[in-house]
């Protein structure tokens, strides 16, 4: 029997990721990704003056903000050939570190680690017991029995008033759930930690970008900080002190409660490696330059074809030869006018047909490299840095892999990271290795500072006729690229291929399915009326659609609805 | 009352959803405040909104609302009232979250005390809009009504001696004439 799932946002004027699914014998034998929201907002950029684009770009996504603000500085400093100071690269490689790790902790507590653990298990757990099992895991200070405790006292306080509050409506009880209720109450306190680190993490990106969520230092040619030593209102010792002991802070709950968790989690569900294998190949950009000319990077990229992970085409650099020509975004299923073109030349038309599973029926491009439905995020990133031999990713890599198959007790392989676990795993890696290179770079800044290099800022020339450049950042969820054309001096084309865009999107003219889509094929579907292994799928690339607005509805009607037909 | 955080919600490339971070950069504009009071435009954070609010003791939040009548029309909403439906399962980060925020921010004991959400009907949320004309002409209803809930908190603003222009770099579709003020 076959029936069909659609996971929709039900929202009247914001519109997300809708997903419909095809169920036959318990499994999905189809799978449709869909954003429901016109992204045409790169449009406002046409004409406007180059060094300005970023502060709109920051604005494009309300979660994604320094990425957007970064990338786009990128892509004009690229279009002009011009180098920034040792210290701006520095500057901004702490912001997108600490960005990142915000980021991959709400991602990982918040978002989906309900995914996983049964609140309603956590009242029978002994936090004795929790207690020496996560002191077994790890030496995090905060796994005393009196936190676990206190975490589940929260738990059974709500529980028994009968308002579950945020707990109201999840799938509880549900059959592909069966963490033992320890292992949950272990989850689910580190979830009550976690918004300290984020917010310690949210600092270090305030002190050096001025606000957040939307930074205000960035200039096209380097950083708008100010460098003295002695001076208050700029970048100063003190500061840099300040920084540090914040990265101090951080990075224990990285290494000694996320990364541990991720493990303890994914070797209790070891199924789930073998489920959500997505499209196969992977591209990752290199970031965090170390030089000037960004020739240097401490995070390796490449691109990976057909999951076949004995080779990998290694990056040079930030907006590689290959990949300025790889990339096209095709529009054939999406809601725009125009087939397969390159990022430079492409077009923002809307062509609104309604949902056609056939034809068009999402308001995202499918990006295409080399012609290949291609998968970006923590996942790429991780396994195109550990086939190239990056010694950073193959040492977090293997210690994870060692931790989570001694918890399975069975051999879990770097071949099936590819997988729905696979993503949570490896965004816990890339993390952990974050968090050594925020050490790295808060020296690399603080020494060349002491060294005398005060400098943070080349000025921009430009010059008559037409430029093209191509910004990259490796975000939290992957490979973004902002392509500018400029023609004298003003704005031309202005494309932004996101991360969610590589991974939500829709066939292409070949009739290729995305990523999401690939990865949703064969998943279990035990209750379709309560479809958590879809979720469980679709979390797993950490899904953000760009663009949204913000609007309350007192109604309530903010979020997923599912329908089953 | 020790730390208050005023805090503008939405996108400014989207329209009258912008219209809580434009309020916000009125009011810095109009008023001096307290050091104990912050200002912030928190853009569209979905579920990075709990990170922003912990630490306050007050927080009066400026947001588009969908309040079924004309645009303009405004409705304040304590906790409960933002609290009436509850939050459902989830696919993105980047969905409105206030409730959940709301919710997350009690269980981790770090929940402002006082809370108004100050919530205007909007009319057009086309990317690259700036806000229509009504809406524009009722940002005065809410600076007034976040001034009442300062003056209930106990915390004094006072108009400034030198109004200078609000600065809105966003508030304009012609691309000359935003770009000068913002270049450094």
């Amino acid at each position: 029997m076959t029936s069909r799932i659609t996971i929709d946002p039900i929202s009247r004027i914001e519109g997300h990721l809708r997903i419909d699914a095809e169920v036959d014998g318990g499994r999905v034998s189809k799978a449709w990704a869909s954003c429901t929201m016109w992204r045409g907002i790169e449009n406002i950029l046409i004409g406007r003056d180059p060094r300005e684009a970023w502060l709109y770009a920051q604005r494009f996504c309300g979660v994604c903000t320094t990425v957007h603000a970064l990338a786009s500085v990128r892509a004009v400093e690229d279009a002009l050939k011009l180098q920034i100071p040792p210290n701006a690269q520095y500057i901004r490689n702490l912001i997108l570190i600490h960005h990142a790790l915000h980021d991959h902790i709400v991602h990982f507590y918040h978002l989906s680690a309900l995914d996983w653990i049964d609140v309603m298990q956590i009242p029978k757990a002994d936090p004795v017991k929790t207690a020496s099992l996560a002191q077994s895991l790890s030496s995090w200070t905060r796994n005393s029995p009196q936190e676990f405790k206190s975490a589940q006292d929260k738990v059974k306080a709500l529980a028994a008033s009968g308002q579950l509050g945020i707990f109201a409506n999840g799938y509880w009880g549900h059959p592909a759930m069966h963490l033992p209720p320890e292992v949950s109450l272990l989850g689910f306190t580190h979830y009550l930690q976690a918004l300290e680190f984020q917010r310690k993490s949210n600092q270090i990106v305030a002190i050096l970008g001025g606000k957040t969520p939307h930074i205000q230092n960035l200039t096209v040619g380097g950083v708008a900080n100010a460098i003295d030593l002695d001076s208050l209102g700029t970048l100063t010792m003190d500061r840099l002190t300040m920084i540090r002991s914040l990265i101090d802070e951080v990075i224990p709950f990285v290494h000694e409660a996320y990364l541990p968790d991720v493990c303890a989690i994914a070797g209790m569900y070891p199924e789930w490696f073998d489920i959500g294998r997505g499209a196969g190949n992977y591209l990752a950009v290199p970031d965090l330059p170390t030089d000037s000319s960004a020739s240097q990077f401490d995070l390796p990229g490449g691109v990976i074809f057909s999951g076949d992970l004995a080779v990998v085409k290694k990056f040079q650099t930030a907006a590689d030869p290959d990949f300025r020509l790889a990339v096209t975004e095709d529009a054939t299923h999406a809601w725009y006018k125009g087939g397969a073109l390159h990022p430079w030349q492409g077009q923002t038309v809307p062509e609104y047909t309604d949902f056609q599973e056939n034809g068009k029926y999402t308001w995202v491009k499918a990006p295409r490299y080399s012609g290949r439905p291609t998968e970006v995020g923590p996942l790429a990133n991780v396994l195109v840095g550990y086939v190239q031999g990056h010694s950073l990713t193959r040492k977090w890599t293997d210690l994870a892999l060692g931790r989570i198959s001694a918890v399975a007790k069975r051999k879990v392989t770097v071949d099936q990271l590819q997988s729905t676990m696979g993503r949570y795993a490896a965004r816990a890696i890339r993390s952990a290795m974050l968090a050594d290179l925020a050490v790295q770079h808060c020296e690399l800044l603080t020494n060349n500072i002491l060294g005398g290099d005060v400098a943070t800022h080349n000025p921009p020339q430009f010059p008559k006729g037409e430029i093209e450049g191509v910004g990259t950042h490796e975000a939290p969820r992957g490979t973004l690229s902002h392509w500018v054309v400029v023609k004298d001096g003003k704005l031309a084309n202005y494309q932004a291929v996101v991360p969610t865009t590589w991974n939500a999107s829709p066939r292409d003219s070949k009739g290729n399915i995305g990523p999401y889509e690939a990865s949703l094929m064969r998943n279990p579907v035990a209750d379709p009326e309560r479809p958590l292994e879809l979720l469980r799928t679709v979390h797993s690339f950490d899904p953000c659609m760009a663009c949204a607005c913000h609007t309350f509805d007192p109604d309530g009607r903010e979020i997923a609805a599912v329908r089953v037909l | 009352m020790s730390k208050v955080l005023i805090a503008g919600i939405g996108n400014v490339l989207l329209g009258d959803d912008g219209l809580g971070p434009f309020a916000i950069k009125v009011l810095e504009s109009e008023y001096d405040f307290p050091d104990n009071v912050e200002l912030a435009d928190l853009g569209t954070p979905g579920l990075d909104l709990p990170a922003h609010l912990a630490g306050a003791d007050a927080l009066i939040l400026v947001d588009s609302a969908k309040l079924g009548g004309e645009a303009g029309d405004i409705r304040l909403f304590r906790r409960q009232e933002l609290l009436r439906d509850r939050p459902r399962a989830r696919i993105d980060p980047h969905s409105p979250a206030l409730s959940e925020s709301i919710f997350l921010l009690e269980l981790m004991g770090a929940m402002p005390r006082e809370l108004l959400m100050i919530g205007m009907q909007g009319s057009s949320f086309e990317p690259g809009s700036t806000l229509s004309t009504r809406v524009r002409l009722c940002i005065p209803h809410i600076i007034d009504a976040v001034r009442r809930e300062l003056y209930r908190l106990n915390v004094w603003c006072a108009p400034k001696a030198k109004h200078h222009a609000p600065g809105i770099w966003w508030d304009s579709l012609r691309p000359e004439a935003s770009s000068k003020a913002l270049l450094r």
